[in-house]
């Protein structure tokens, strides 16, 4: 009882405010990024189920063993299927004549489908959108506006498919799992999965794709893929939100790498604050240790007490902590619910136990030896103050806990990389900042033996003086000031980025299936209407069968998850596209090259796939293009950027080189939905091209954005208030270590005005020197991060070389004033005294 | 009550060895009242502290109340004084933040004993503070804390009080005060009483008077 009121006595009265403080704020930090990272991963897992129209999709060239549906069934799994082939389609009209024929993308689907999300239809060609809850009856079709346009028909027309004559009833306006890639060419068509035998469409050797929709609880489902596992075929693969939406995996990617990082250094700060401040505490509370060791507390008392003095800190911490988490989640997402429409999923208590665990294990680590030497205090004290100064420095709490820090890096950022990175930049920049400033400092001093005043000269004498404490601590102002300022320079650059992919004029629309005959047209077409485009590309289709004389079937590779099982694009071109960037090799000269049988060609190949596929310069390549094969070699790796909305190629050759294979021309472009009416034009002229749409993938990239900015904008400001703790409790630290000094002076007549100029000198000086430091340091550790870790081109701020050491200079002056004010007050007695 | 047998203390300062108490022997009765003078620096406060078992002697031993002290651990000799052993200081030594009622409770709080309160607030009365017993050190005057520490040394009902000069920060009223109070409660309660002090009228007042000099002891008759 006493205990408690004593524990909430020296928090009010500021002895522990700051560790309590620290602590809370690690748990909050930690606990609000962890839980922010898992249920935005949680929304937008649930929202890209939209995507798929169900939890999992199966897809497979050909039909699955009805034993594996009857099994997910019995396991209370909703099951659907969706069969999409291209096939013709025969509008009806009185005349014969006038009847026109259609190529058409089909999907036939099931009754349960969609088992998530709605499809929209509408009753008129170009009409508004209305939702049903599913596709349509047997005997009906759903074609698109385009559709309905070019077989010169309406909603309400018979229409024919194979044998079987269909009603086509509605609009198709959009799937809830309509493929966003370009695997999908030409106008769509939605029916019934019953009506698919009776066209007589689908024969054996067609190329068709099932999916199969599964939806149910994730124990359900998990239990059903384990079982599903050793019987799929290579041929099988399980969809996910990445492959069809490459731009959107990559923001959240960055997002949560930022997230994550962010979090790291928060925990750094935190702990950076909490071993400061324990350390202070530990020096404070020396004398009642003596006196309570006088008074007959045998050591073990005194360490259960401090022992339960920090249990019981902690418990407030993590209390406090969970609720200013909490507090900061409900406002991130009360705005993401409503823009990305989804409930958002409730947090687990793992980020809280993750937050609680943190600043624990941060309290053991940088609490524990200071803990452990005030249980040595002689009670000798008592008699003789001067009885061993306790000034054992901060070197073991930081050994410890530099250990336990890392490890919880590691923990919860479960990357190596990421870890080592920070971790490794704080050490050098400790170390550097401590070489520095035993420089800086001795070459100060002999500087101002020579030139300065007495006011100067007593500054950088006591800066000296303490060098080795002022090392140390403008190491760790430096190291809060750059964590800082690394996170805010990265999400400047983050959001400059997002805001740059997704700014007016990002293409909206693609292109494909353009014909060299018709490129010349198309430009005319563009010029004449204003209509900006990302330039037009020619394409082949090919497949890639062999890597370094090796059947792809025959390499470990596994050909499903790197996007290589079907066919993929391949370009050229004479120039490394703008939006590109060479990562390895060399880009080809300007000569042109030719395919012959004999030589290979060179080719360069984006960076990701190269990975996957596990090929580096020099690898061979075979590629089965319309069954002719091409032979080539790895001469450069490229860097793409997904979220330009530009046309991208895993692979590039060079200008002309594909010359003897059919090629078609790919493009994208932006056009405002004013001039959507153009569309139809372009399209009725051109009916072999294809055009997708991207807009609603622009538009929900832009919520996202909005989001993720909102939430990196709240995760600098926490690390704001980290930095701010560190500084703080660094600037009291070294002013408890004044104290004695500064009476001195003051019986030996020195003024306050003299006091306070030393005063605000040494902590200008000091913070001057940490603001330079940081700002060489984040500069360093924002490079490094840029080219490994966010896949981002460098870049260097130089204005924060001359306005941080500025900024930290006045932060550390005006907390050292305002810190230093009672110190400067103080009578000389009093401060003589210690009290 | 304390026997002491030729005890010495050396420490080490940097590399220099510094022996402060040279063959130390005394022998303190039960209900004595002692009084230790000596110059600034002579090793009052050092022997102080090793009767007390605050520290332990390089050499020699140490008996209080017929215990061997030297062949104690330093918890054992908490212990002690958790039991036998009352302090007033100089410097007062109260908690900043812990009331003075609180104070006075802390040693019984340490031997967790019973009814801390009550015997708390009756010391506090005995000194005269009981109307501020919710007041925290630094509202009280030196005086005022000087005798919340008196009430804390005597809650316990020690066998032994020691005193390292304890009106050495205070004024002569002040000062007279606490000589007064602190002559009466040792009274009252056949205390043994060990006094430091540089005042010659306090250690007048004593049964005993040594004098330290030298790191050596010699009674003054
Ligand atoms: N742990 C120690 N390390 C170094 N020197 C010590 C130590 N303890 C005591 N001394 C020295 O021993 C001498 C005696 O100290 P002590 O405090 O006992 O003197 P004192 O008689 O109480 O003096 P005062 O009347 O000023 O309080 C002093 O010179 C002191 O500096
Ligand atoms: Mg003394």
């Amino acid at each position: 009882m006493l205990q408690l009121r004593r524990l909430l006595r020296e928090i009010r009265g500021g002895e522990l405010l700051l560790l309590a403080v620290s602590l809370v704020l690690a748990v909050a930090s930690v606990a609000g990024i962890a839980g922010f990272a898992e249920r935005l991963k949680l929304a937008m897992g649930e929202r890209s189920l939209y995507f798929l129209a169900a939890d999992q999709v199966l897809v497979s060239p050909s039909p699955l063993p009805p034993e594996w549906l009857e099994k997910a069934e019995n396991s209370g799994i909703s099951v659907a299927k969706t069969v999409s082939f291209r096939t013709m389609v025969y509008g009806s009209a009185a005349d014969p004549a006038d009847e026109k024929m259609l190529l058409v993308a089909l999907r036939a689907v099931s009754d349960r489908y969609p088992l998530l999300g709605t499809v929209q239809f509408s009753d008129t060609v170009y009409g508004n959108a209305q939702e049903s809850a599913g596709g349509p009856p047997r005997g009906e079709i759903w074609l698109d506006s385009r559709a309905f346009a070019m077989l010169g028909i309406a909603p309400g027309a018979e229409v024919e498919v194979g044998e079987a004559r269909l009603l086509a009833s509605r609009v198709l306006v959009d799937e809830p799992d309509r493929s966003s890639s370009i695997n999908v060419y030409g106008p769509r068509a939605l029916m019934h999965s019953g009506d698919v035998a009776s066209t007589g469409v689908v024969q054996p050797g067609s190329v068709v794709d099932y999916r199969y929709l599964f939806a149910g609880d994730t124990a359900q489902l998990d239990s059903f893929a384990g079982w599903l596992e050793p019987k799929m075929l290579p041929s099988h693969r399980w969809r996910t939100l990445t492959d069809n939406q490459p731009a959107l995996a990559q923001s959240l990617d960055r997002a949560e790498s930022y997230m994550l990082l962010a979090a790291c250094l928060a925990v750094a700060l935190a702990s950076a604050a909490i071993a400061l401040s324990a350390h202070r505490y530990g020096q404070q509370n020396i004398d009642r240790v003596a006196l309570m060791k006088s008074l007959g507390a045998s050591r073990r008392y005194i360490l259960s007490f401090y022992a339960r003095q920090g249990a019981v800190l902690l418990g407030l911490a993590v209390l406090m902590g969970g609720l200013i988490a909490e507090a900061l989640q409900g406002l991130l997402f009360q705005s993401i619910a409503q823009l990305l429409n989804v409930e958002v999923p409730a947090g687990s208590w793992r980020p809280l136990l993750t937050g609680a665990i943190t600043a624990g294990v941060c309290l053991l680590c940088f609490a524990a030896p200071p803990l452990w030497r005030l249980s040595r205090v002689s009670p000798m004290r008592v008699l003789r103050r001067d009885q061993e100064q306790d000034n054992a420095g901060l070197a073991m709490p930081l050994l410890l806990g530099g250990g336990a820090m890392f490890g919880l890096m590691l923990w919860f950022s479960n990357s190596v990389a990421l870890s080592v990175a920070v971790m490794l930049s704080s050490v050098v920049l400790l170390l550097l900042a401590a070489a520095l400033v035993l420089l800086c400092i001795r070459g100060a001093r002999s500087l101002s033996t020579r030139m300065a005043g007495s006011r100067q000269r007593l500054a950088i004498s006591n800066i000296y003086r303490r060098r080795y404490g002022n090392a140390f601590q403008l190491g760790s102002i430096a190291l809060a000031l750059m964590s800082l300022l690394s996170v805010f320079l990265l999400r400047e650059m983050l959001l400059k980025d997002w805001q740059s992919q997704l700014a007016e004029g990002t293409p909206n629309y693609f292109l494909i299936n353009i014909a060299e005959s018709e490129l010349a047209e198309l430009d005319g077409f563009f010029s004449e209407n204003g209509v900006a485009h990302a330039g037009i590309f020619p394409m082949v289709r090919g497949r890639l069968s062999h890597i370094d004389g090796v059947p792809m079937a025959d390499t470990d590779i596994d050909a499903n998850t790197a996007g290589l099982n079907r066919e993929v694009n391949l370009s050229w071109s004479a120039e490394l596209p703008s939006d590109n960037r060479l990562l390895a090799g060399k880009w080809w000269s300007n000569t042109a090259h030719t395919s012959t049988d004999s030589d290979r060609l060179p080719v360069s190949v984006e960076s990701e796939v190269a990975e996957r596929m596990g090929a580096e310069l020099g690898t061979r390549l075979q590629f089965n293009i319309g069954g002719q094969t091409l032979d080539a070699e790895v001469t450069s790796i490229r860097g793409l950027d997904w979220q330009s909305m530009r046309p991208n190629f895993y692979f590039l050759f060079p200008a002309n080189s594909l010359g003897r294979y059919a090629s078609s021309y790919i493009t994208s472009f932006y056009l405002p939905a004013e001039q959507r009416p153009l569309l139809v034009e372009v399209m009725s002229a051109h009916p072999t091209i294809t055009l997708i749409e991207v807009d609603a993938i622009l538009a929900q990239m832009k919520e996202v954005v909005s989001q993720l900015s909102a939430a990196i904008s709240l995760i600098v400001l926490l690390l704001l208030v980290c930095a701010l703790l560190v500084c703080v409790s660094n600037v009291q630290l070294s002013l408890d270590t004044r104290r004695q000094e500064y009476a001195l002076l003051r019986t030996l007549g020195a003024g306050n005005r003299f006091l306070r100029a030393t005063l605000f000198l040494e902590f200008a000086f000091l913070g001057g020197l940490a603001g330079l430091v940081a700002a060489v340091g984040a500069n360093l550790c924002l490079v490094a991060l840029q080219i490994w870790a966010l896949d981002m081109a460098p870049r260097v701020h130089l204005w924060s070389f001359l306005f941080t050491p500025l900024a930290s200079a006045v932060l550390v002056t005006v907390l050292a004033a305002g810190y230093g004010r009672r110190l400067l007050r103080t009578p000389a007695v009093a401060l003589l005294r210690g009290r | 009550m304390i026997r002491v047998d030729n005890v010495s203390k050396t420490v080490r300062s940097g590399s220099e060895e510094l022996t402060i108490l040279k063959g130390i022997s005394m022998e303190i009765k039960a209900g004595q009242s002692v009084a230790i003078v000596g110059a600034s620096g002579s090793g009052k406060s050092t022997l102080l502290g090793l009767l007390a078992g605050l520290d332990s002697p390089s050499s020699g031993y140490i008996h209080l109340q017929g215990e061997d002290v030297t062949a104690m651990t330093e918890d054992e000799r908490a212990a002690l004084r958790a039991r036998a052993v009352g302090f007033v200081f100089q410097s007062f030594q109260l908690l900043p933040t812990l009331t003075a009622l609180e104070n006075v409770m802390l040693p019984l709080e340490l031997s967790s004993a019973k009814g801390a309160r009550e015997r708390a607030l009756e010391l506090l009365e005995q000194v005269g503070l009981s109307a501020r017993a919710g007041h925290y050190p630094r509202q009280l005057s030196g005086g005022e804390q000087q005798r919340v520490a008196l009430a804390r040394a005597f809650v316990v009902e020690p066998d032994i009080l020691f005193a390292d000069e304890p009106t050495g920060n205070l004024d002569a009223v002040n000062g007279g005060h606490i000589e007064e109070l602190l002559f009466a409660m040792n009274q009252q309660r056949g205390t043994t009483l060990v006094l430091v002090t540089h005042e010659p009228h306090l250690a007048e007042l004593c049964e005993r008077r040594f004098e330290m000099r030298d790191g050596q002891l010699a009674e003054q008759h």
